[in-house]
């Protein structure tokens, strides 16, 4: 089988080159291509060098350099010395070139070697050049690039890896708030976009806005959670929480101050507390008057008073009080409690009694409370001090008077001892020395109570013990007058003794429990607290005080109407919208739309009053020097392809059509005659793509044209390559269904010729091309014709 | 000697010629006659191929044309000498090149084809217009140009296609005068394709009727015309009765 198509090639090729026509055409064609793409490379490339030394001459040569630093202008010539020694030092083999001076900024254009252009360096490019004086900005211009906006802070990481894998990337790193990709080279600048475009699409983010009142408290956890759950409970095959609290930007800031703003002011706002009359609902939004300080009072049907305080309804508690805001005037200046409807500017009936907390006002009074007291705190502590060192010596004499207790309780027990002796001869009693120790132990007791009682500021545990004692005490005097009857009431004598039991037993038991209480203990803490109290007088009171006035003056200073309005005007700004800083970002494939994700984002956040919506991963920002380079290179590959286009139509015009018109010729001969009705249409539309100089004409245009784009490097918008050869052969086509009328070839010529007996190749070279358009093939045949 | 067996061709379902069987001996000048359409064009041409036959035979002294390949072809033609109705000259040539063309192609040194050309153009009375081009000659003169071309290759057979079909009547004789010349001082064989009835009265040795691309009679013109058997031949019979009693009663009216 080989060797018969070894053999059937090689006898059409010795056919083929046998013909010297043949041979012509071969050589036609190649010399047309060449002159084509030559001519086409020419135009182009003339036209392209143009356009870019234009471009050139502001901006430097594409890719020549990196980084544009700009430095104040009066620090030009220190900064560009300290640009000069960072390219020394970090980047040796760098350069640099001053460029333009624009709004007191000079520009210096610097060029990194190439081993420099690292992604760790233009990662770390600021701290480099931080040391620049005057340095006003640095930006990145290496080239190709593709800049790479509104990526999501969590998703950069995420994208950047994956657009490293894309064929022709050198790499990518954040720039700021942006993701840059460094290409390879500007021919894979095209490509690389369409990559990125593509990663792009298959990404998108699902972003869950919480409105004002339904923040979450923490973003950050709630977007893992639904990210987990979205995973696991949906089979997402690609979820992840990309949510950034407060990083977003300006406007982020600015609408979280806002919101911010609003609610200190709403927290300083006048509370009216409105209790219903009888019969009446409030709903939210209703607005209430009172009389304010209008003349008179409120009356039914009259018109609102600028001076009348309007109150509006914010919330309705269950039991049917209401909780307004004031809207007008001023909640001091409610006058009395009596609230009116309002129905179109006209006040209503009575519908509740108000009352009004005013929280600047409290917050005021309070904070100049405190001042006062603040002011106080030296003398409390003086005095404190001083009771601590009262409170130390009652400690220091607390054993000697138990001591003395116990010595009473001795003198007792003797006395108890002596009046049983004088139970037997109460005659012969003397109670004079009872009485004088009854006496001195009373007297005793009371010193140790009065010590007690010192010592209960510290230790309340004493306080029975001075029960005790004041009771003991009491009940001496009582013996002491028992005594004083004994001498006339010898009947007295046992119960004064029984009396003495009871007061030595309870008088033991006490001094017992007076034993154990921690007089050292007692002693310490008191001197930490004296040290306290000491740190106490060290603060500088006149300043707090100075403070807390200050916080005093610094209460807004508004009206109730003032407040409710500026929140009005802020809410009309942030428009209901969300907390910028709650918004929960999550990062997933393009198919998962909010439809699909929003049930598990419902539960997985425990309610529904938030908003779903989409929003592109990141942006492509068009490069405007590689774009300008792109349309340049589109520029030329248009010209290229449209000179091919151009000369691809001439040389089948000049050369072409007179081959084609014989081949049509000569099928003619043996046509069969004209159908008639649809079957002539039909034959004329089969011949029109099938007949034998159609199918050269077709051949010959792609191949022309074909060959032409791919020696220029022309291109077409929108025309895929496969496209090029489908021209041509359109090309081919029209030229070859016109061939007669651009190239009327005398058949009765031919006819001749070939009567005569001449060759193909004979007719065309003394007959049919020298009698066609002057064209290159024309030029050709000329050397070869015998009639000249 | 040419000798066509069971000619045929058909152009879609025309059919232009239908089983064609015609013997022309060598040196016979045989008129094909017939109406426009017949086919009788289309069967001349078959002979040198210049229309491909679809079946049928055609031997020239013993060549049998159809089984040719292109080179054998090619040198059969230079031994069949065509002339045709609009000349088919080439434009861009003087008449002496018109009639070299075919000699120096075929490999004839050009001194020994110009002096052949000369030697054809002075036969039919053009060696004083020698570097006029054609559209520099009259159509007669074309015409002999061309007749000039066929006979420069001293060819073994002549194909005439209506040589003078289109031609004025004053410029028709002096082609006629051409051709009768050769036909009566040549010895080269001649198939006339001619509507010219003087012509084939006076040269043809044969007579071949066509119609609906069939032969419907053949003889010699004086069998043909006076005694004819088929429709075409009675026509062509009435025709030359009415042009000789027109002629007669306008040339009796006259004198």
């Amino acid at each position: 089988m080989a060797a018969v198509l070894a053999k059937t090639r090689k006898t059409f090729v010795r056919t083929f080159f046998s013909n010297s026509f043949n041979r012509d055409i071969l050589i036609l064609l190649i010399v047309s291509i060449i002159i084509g793409s030559s001519l086409a490379n020419l135009i182009a490339m003339s036209a392209n060098t143009y356009f870019s030394e234009t471009i050139s001459s502001l901006v430097g040569d594409y890719g020549e350099f990196d980084l544009l630093v700009n430095v104040r202008e009066e620090m030009k010539q220190n900064g560009q010395a300290q640009i000069e020694k960072v390219i020394e030092q970090v980047f040796p083999g760098g350069k640099i070139k001053e460029g333009p001076t624009l709004n007191g900024l000079t520009s210096f254009l610097v060029g990194l070697p190439a081993q420099n252009k690292t992604k760790q360096t233009y990662e770390s490019i600021d701290s480099i050049f931080g040391s620049v004086p005057g340095r006003s900005g640095i930006s990145i211009m290496t080239e190709p690039r593709v800049t790479l906006k509104a990526v999501p802070e969590g998703a950069k990481n995420t994208i950047i890896e994956q657009i490293m894998q894309i064929d022709g990337v050198l790499f990518a790193f954040r720039d700021g708030g942006s993701v840059t990709v460094i290409i390879q080279s500007i021919s894979k600048s095209a490509s690389v976009n369409a990559e990125i475009e593509k990663l792009l699409s298959q990404y998108h983010t699902i972003d869950i806005a919480f409105p004002v009142g339904s923040e979450p408290e923490n973003s950050m956890r709630l977007g893992e959670q639904i990210a987990n759950a979205m995973r696991e409970e949906k089979a997402v095959g690609y979820a992840e929480s990309v949510s950034v609290d407060s990083k977003s930007s300006d406007m982020v800031y600015l609408v979280s101050s806002m919101i911010e703003l609003k609610r200190f002011l709403t927290a300083f706002a006048t509370k009216a507390t409105i209790t219903p009359a009888a019969g009446v609902t409030f709903m939210l939004g209703d607005t209430i008057a009172f009389q304010g300080t209008a003349a008179s009072e409120l009356v039914s049907g009259v018109p609102l008073d600028s001076a009348n305080v309007l109150v509006k309804v914010t919330m309705v508690k269950s039991g049917g009080s209401a909780e307004g805001m004031v809207i007008q005037g001023d909640g001091t200046q409610a006058a009395n409690g009596q609230g009116h409807a309002v129905i179109n500017n006209v006040i209503g009936n009575l519908v509740g009694t108000a009352v009004f907390h005013n929280p600047r006002t409290q917050l005021g009074n309070a904070l100049k409370e405190t001042s006062s007291l603040v002011l106080q705190i030296p003398k409390i502590a003086q005095d404190a001090q001083n009771m601590t060192g009262v409170a130390n010596n009652a400690l220091n004499s607390y054993s000697g008077s138990i001591t003395a207790v116990e010595e009473t309780l001795s003198s007792l027990a003797k006395a108890e001892t002596t009046i049983e002796a004088a139970t037997s001869g109460l005659a012969k009693l003397d109670t004079s020395a009872i009485q004088l120790q009854l006496t001195n132990s009373s007297r005793a007791m009371g010193s140790l109570v009065s010590t007690l009682q010192i010592i209960r500021l510290l230790n309340p545990e004493v306080s029975s013990s001075i029960n005790e004692l004041t009771a003991t005490q009491q009940n001496l005097v009582t013996l002491q007058n028992t005594l004083s009857a004994v001498d006339n009431v010898a009947a007295d004598a046992r119960r004064a003794r029984a009396a003495i039991d009871g007061i030595v037993a309870n008088g033991n038991s006490m001094v017992t429990n007076l034993r154990t209480f921690d007089v050292n203990g007692a002693r310490q803490t008191l001197n930490e607290t004296g040290n306290g109290i000491a740190q106490l007088q060290q603060f500088n009171t006149p300043l707090i005080a100075a403070q807390l006035q200050y916080l005093g003056a610094a209460v807004p200073n508004l009206k109730d109407e003032e407040i409710s309005r500026s929140a009005n005007l802020m809410d009309q700004f942030i428009a209901g919208q969300v907390i910028p800083s709650q918004r929960i970002q999550i990062l997933t494939k393009n198919n998962i739309t909010t439809d699909f994700a929003g049930p598990i984002i419902y539960r997985v956040v425990g309610h529904n009053n938030v908003s779903l919506y989409t929003s592109a991963v990141g942006i492509i920002e068009p490069d405007p020097r590689a774009e300008v380079m792109t349309i340049l290179m589109q520029v030329k590959a248009i010209l290229a392809g449209m000179v091919s286009l151009i000369a691809v139509m001439i040389f089948l015009t000049l050369d072409h059509t007179a081959i084609m018109t014989v081949i049509r010729r000569k099928r003619a001969v043996n046509q069969a005659p004209r159908a008639k009705g649809v079957r002539r249409v039909v034959q004329g539309v089969k011949n029109s793509f099938t007949a034998p100089e159609c199918i050269y004409g077709m051949g010959v245009g792609a191949l022309l044209l074909t060959a032409m784009f791919v020696l220029s490097g022309g291109g077409i918008p929108n025309l895929p390559w496969i496209g090029v050869p489908f021209l041509g052969a359109v090309m081919g086509l029209l030229l070859a269904n016109n061939a007669e009328k651009i190239s009327p070839i005398a058949i009765d010529e031919l006819t001749a010729g070939e009567s005569l007996g001449l060759s193909f190749d004979e007719v065309m070279r003394e007959i049919v091309i020298p009698s066609g358009r002057p064209g290159l093939l024309q030029t050709m045949n000329r050397r070869k014709m015998k009639f000249k | 000697m040419l000798v066509i067996q069971n000619l045929y061709k058909q152009f879609g379902s025309l059919v232009a010629v239908n089983e064609f069987n015609l013997r022309v001996k060598t040196g016979e000048t045989v008129v094909l006659m017939g109406p426009s359409g017949c086919g009788k064009s289309t069967a001349i041409r078959t002979i040198n191929r210049l229309v491909e036959p679809d079946r049928g035979s055609i031997m020239l002294n013993e060549s049998n044309i159809l089984a040719m390949d292109p080179d054998e072809l090619r040198q059969a033609r230079k031994r069949i000498g065509f002339v045709f109705q609009h000349f088919n000259l080439i434009g861009r040539l003087s008449a002496l090149e018109n009639v070299m063309l075919g000699l120096v192609m075929s490999g004839v040194k050009r001194e020994n084809a110009e002096s052949r050309a000369m030697e054809s153009l002075r036969k039919v009375g053009l060696d004083n217009h020698l570097d006029h081009k054609p559209d520099q000659l009259s159509g007669g003169q074309q015409q002999r140009v061309g007749i000039a071309r066929a006979l420069a290759y001293e060819p073994e057979l002549m194909l005439w296609d209506e040589p003078t079909a289109s031609l004025d009547p004053i410029l028709v004789r002096e082609v006629l005068v051409v051709m009768e010349e050769l036909a009566r001082y040549r010895s080269s064989t001649m198939l006339v394709v001619t509507h010219e009835l003087p012509f084939a009265l006076r040269v043809a040795d044969r007579i071949v009727l066509m119609d609906n691309g069939r032969i419907v009679e053949e003889g010699k013109p004086s069998q043909v015309f006076v005694s004819p058997v088929s429709d075409i031949g009675k026509k062509y019979k009435e025709l030359i009765e009415y042009q000789m009693n027109t002629s007669a009663q306008s040339l009796s009216g006259k004198l």
